[in-house]
């Protein structure tokens, strides 16, 4: 038994474990026009949750405890960054929302908090056991969130068709964790590596990783195990929304790139064709489905399935090709950081726009930017991130991925290449289409005569940060370029 | 020998509390049938060996879920739980294809000559239990999971929270101007 | 451990039927018998009742049983615990220890949200002072 416990490496962790029975205490013992500084404690905490990461990076060197089954390596601290950053975003555009609901905020905050949680042991997992109880720490606070307004009856559908098919997701990930327990005989990812080789003929091993793969995809949300993810989008709270969109989908993305790159590296002619067909799939479906959205949170619901497809196509390209697949960790990393960034700033917009319009309709939306220079401003900026349209962040994202797999080579990479350009294309007609309506399209009588009230202070700094950071990594990619090299260094554990 | 008698007194009461469950009318019947299946499920738990799998089974299924089986059923009403007439559309074919194809299922496992189709891992990998395999569980807890451990107990105060919030009521609304809801 | 170990517990077992078998048997003839229709109704006292009670019930009961759902499945894990509690000496008792901080902590809350309280008043007393509800049931 080994008793040592590195607490420097888990100081992000005991962060945000602190913040989180702090916050829920907090809430208990104040009176209802005190409540924000629950906000205010769990937005401190995140972002304290920041310093220990900073300076191991700084350090450098790799942490394993636990018999090897918690490792802190440049890798996770890269993804550990990721999750705060975003968590502690969707917190400041959660202040301004929540509060004008006046609906729970203590447990609201305590909820959020125990997932960004999830996802930071998640990501230092190198063992079956810990990823599992990070990716349910991660997901199941968010069951809740989605149905957080409680009156409204899409709301309820939203949580409701999350949770069944988020637990038949977990029975299917489970049942593929033990068959691949009972065949290697250990939980340990490197283990499970070792013990590959002498099992690859058996059918039950395929059977497993594929049953991993799906319970993967459903919380990543890719096509087709998406469809709960546009009815829970529009019904969650919008800052519910963006969560789920970035870090719940980059949590179970990232979980699927661990256990196959660190546990399965042996077996890849079973995992790297399933990942191609849903990269390809992904894309696809997602954006032409956007193409029929009307509504602006399900447009940017099926986006980010797209999204999600686009993420995974360096993976899966590099998987199937046989090359390199550290290489495609950092365009996938490098995609993974920007991507949040971008999605969480247009989430913002939604939320900003929503209430300057009264409405998610994107025809509601009809000349925002006569009335709000600034908010439709932003709009252009965040949709043509998504886009991929340069100076901004997202051009350098697609321009990492299709880097990495033509440098993977082989016919079959081509193909998901070629597929992957034409769904840029397709992407940029939709997106063009919240653009144009913001700011070519002749606004209602109705939305010129509504009252331009004041923004709330939280969600100017969540667009400020967001826009800052997009913008930036648009014209200094190396930034992100920094973030991808560091990520793959990332280490199998063991002992 | 004495496994296979122990398997064999076991066997027959989960398998009649099994058919209990199916066959019951009443449903706290039904629920009974469960809870003896579970017992002795728990007993055969005992003669692999597995105690800690044991204990959790008696004091988790048998205690607390058969607890939430019996709580749902009774709000539901006893007496209401009887008048289920509905049927899925071709309720009865479908059950006939469904054992035929289980029946052919088991023949085609049969005939490949291969009953087993998980083959277990190798014994060198597998710690031996020695002495009951709660303190070898206990040991793997409290050093290499020591922290997913934790991460229960932080789910488990979720859940509590959960309930509260989902049965509590929600207030209404102050008089602030609310945001209009991103629905359409 | 060998299957012959577990003889005390069929024993017990046999103790526990054997002694409620004798007290019901016992009792049987010990007791005098003479039943009326009033001895056989459910409810022996009070006036019959006349209508059902509605088919809608508190959500307490939910409440009760999910908090109950909870705590049992925290005691699973003290009982690893104690299992290897001199083995683990104070390191056990600190993991636990912070264990045992989040189950306080749930009972805190649980407590103050009103949960435990069977009584409408009060129960809805956190839910007044901090949503500003002014009737609740």
């Amino acid at each position: 038994m080994t008793f040592e416990i590195d607490y420097l490496a888990l100081a992000p962790e005991l962060v945000v474990a602190g913040t989180i029975i702090a916050a829920l205490l907090l809430d208990l013992f104040l009176t209802r026009s005190k409540k924000y500084w629950v906000a205010v404690l769990s937005v401190v905490g995140v972002a304290g949750g920041l310093v220990p990461i900073v300076y191991m990076l700084a350090e450098g060197g790799t942490r394993s405890m636990f018999d090897g089954s918690y490792v802190v390596d440049e890798f996770a601290l890269i993804l550990k960054i990721v999750f705060l950053v975003s968590g502690y975003l969707v917190l400041l555009m959660s202040v301004s929302y929540i509060e004008a609901d006046r609906y729970y905020q203590g447990e609201y905050y305590f909820l959020l908090l125990s997932s960004i949680l999830g996802s930071l042991v998640m990501s230092s997992s190198r063992d079956l056991i810990v990823l599992f109880i990070g990716l349910e720490l991660t997901t199941g606070p968010l069951f809740l969130l989605a149905g957080w307004r409680k009156g409204d009856a899409k709301s309820n559908e939203a949580s409701l068709k999350f949770f069944i098919l988020g637990v038949l997701s977990t029975a299917i990930l489970l049942y593929g964790m033990s068959l691949l327990f009972g065949l290697t005989g250990s939980v340990e990812f490197t283990a499970i590596a070792a013990a590959i080789p002498d099992l690859v003929s058996e059918p039950a091993l395929a059977l497993s990783v594929l049953f991993l793969i799906v319970g993967f995809a459903f919380k990543a949300s890719a096509v087709p195990f998406h469809f709960w993810a546009p009815d829970t989008y529009e019904g969650a709270p919008t800052p519910v929304a963006a969560y789920l969109s970035v870090n719940s989908k980059a949590a179970g993305f990232v979980a699927m790139l661990i256990v196959m790159y660190t546990a399965l590296p042996g077996i890849s002619e079973v995992w790297a064709p399933a990942l191609w067909v849903l990269a390809a799939l992904s894309m696809t479906v997602g954006n032409l489905s956007a193409l029929r959205q009307g509504n602006i949170v399900r447009l940017l619901a099926y986006s980010s399935i797209a999204q999600a497809g686009f993420m995974l196509v360096p993976f899966a390209a590099a998987a199937v090709a046989g090359s390199d697949l550290a290489q495609a960790f950092s365009a996938t990393v490098v995609y993974l950081v920007i991507y949040a960034l971008m999605n969480l700033g247009a989430f913002a917009v939604v939320i900003a726009g929503a209430r300057r319009t009264g409405s998610g309709d994107i025809d509601d939306w009809a000349g925002l930017g006569q009335k709000d220079p600034v908010l439709g401003l932003l709009t252009a900026l965040f949709f043509l991130s998504l886009a991929g349209i340069p100076p901004l962040a997202g051009w350098y994202a697609k321009f990492v991925m299709f880097a990495s797999v033509i440098e993977a080579g082989g016919i079959s990479t081509l193909v998901l290449a070629a597929i992957a350009a034409v769904n840029s294309v397709i992407a940029f007609y939709y997106y063009a289409r919240v653009i144009k309506a913001v700011w070519l399209d002749t606004p209602s009588e109705e939305l010129l005569a509504r009252p331009g009230r004041e923004y709330a202070g939280s969600i100017k700094l969540t667009l400020a940060i967001s826009m800052g950071l997009t913008i930036a990594i648009g014209i200094y990619p190396t930034f992100a370029t920094y973030f991808g090299e560091a990520s793959r260094v990332i280490a199998t554990g063991g002992g | 020998m004495a496994e296979v008698i122990i398997f064999g007194l076991m066997a027959l009461p989960a398998l009649a509390g099994g058919v209990t469950v199916v066959l019951a009318r009443n449903p706290v019947y039904g629920a009974m049938g469960l809870l003896g299946s579970m017992l002795a499920l728990g007993v055969l738990y005992v003669a692999q060996l597995a105690h800690f799998i044991a204990a959790i089974h008696v004091v988790v299924y048998a205690g607390a879920v058969m607890t939430l089986f019996l709580f749902v059923i009774m709000l539901i009403g006893v007496d209401r739980a009887d008048d289920q007439n509905e049927r899925l559309p071709r309720q009865r074919q479908l059950v006939i294809l469904g054992v035929l194809g289980i029946v052919a299922t088991a023949f085609a496992v049969a005939f490949s000559g291969r009953f087993s189709w998980v083959i277990a891992a190798t014994g060198e990998r597998i710690p031996q239990a020695t002495n009951g395999t709660t303190v070898a569980l206990a040991r793997v807890l409290f050093s290499d999971w020591v922290l997913a451990f934790e991460a229960t107990a932080l789910l488990l105060t979720i859940g509590s929270a959960g309930a509260i919030a989902l049965a509590s009521r929600r207030g209404k609304p102050v008089d602030l101007p609310i945001d209009p809801e991103v629905t359409s | 451990m060998a299957l012959v170990d577990y003889l005390p517990f069929v024993v017990m077992l046999v103790l526990a039927a054997g002694f409620v078998a004798v007290s019901l048997v016992a009792s049987r003839f010990a007791r005098p018998s003479n039943p009326t229709p009033e001895k056989l109704a459910p409810y022996e006292c009070g006036i019959t009742s006349e209508v059902e009670p509605t088919q809608r019930f508190p959500v307490k009961f939910y409440l009760v049983a999910m908090l109950f759902v909870i705590f049992d499945v925290e005691i699973v894990f003290l009982f690893a615990w104690a299992s290897i509690f001199n083995e683990l000496a104070w390191y056990g008792i600190a993991a636990a220890g912070i264990f045992t901080l989040f189950v306080l902590e749930t009972l805190v809350y649980v407590w103050k949200r009103g949960a435990l309280d069977w009584n409408v008043k009060t129960r809805s007393r956190y839910a007044r002072e901090h949503f500003r509800i002014e009737e609740a049931a």
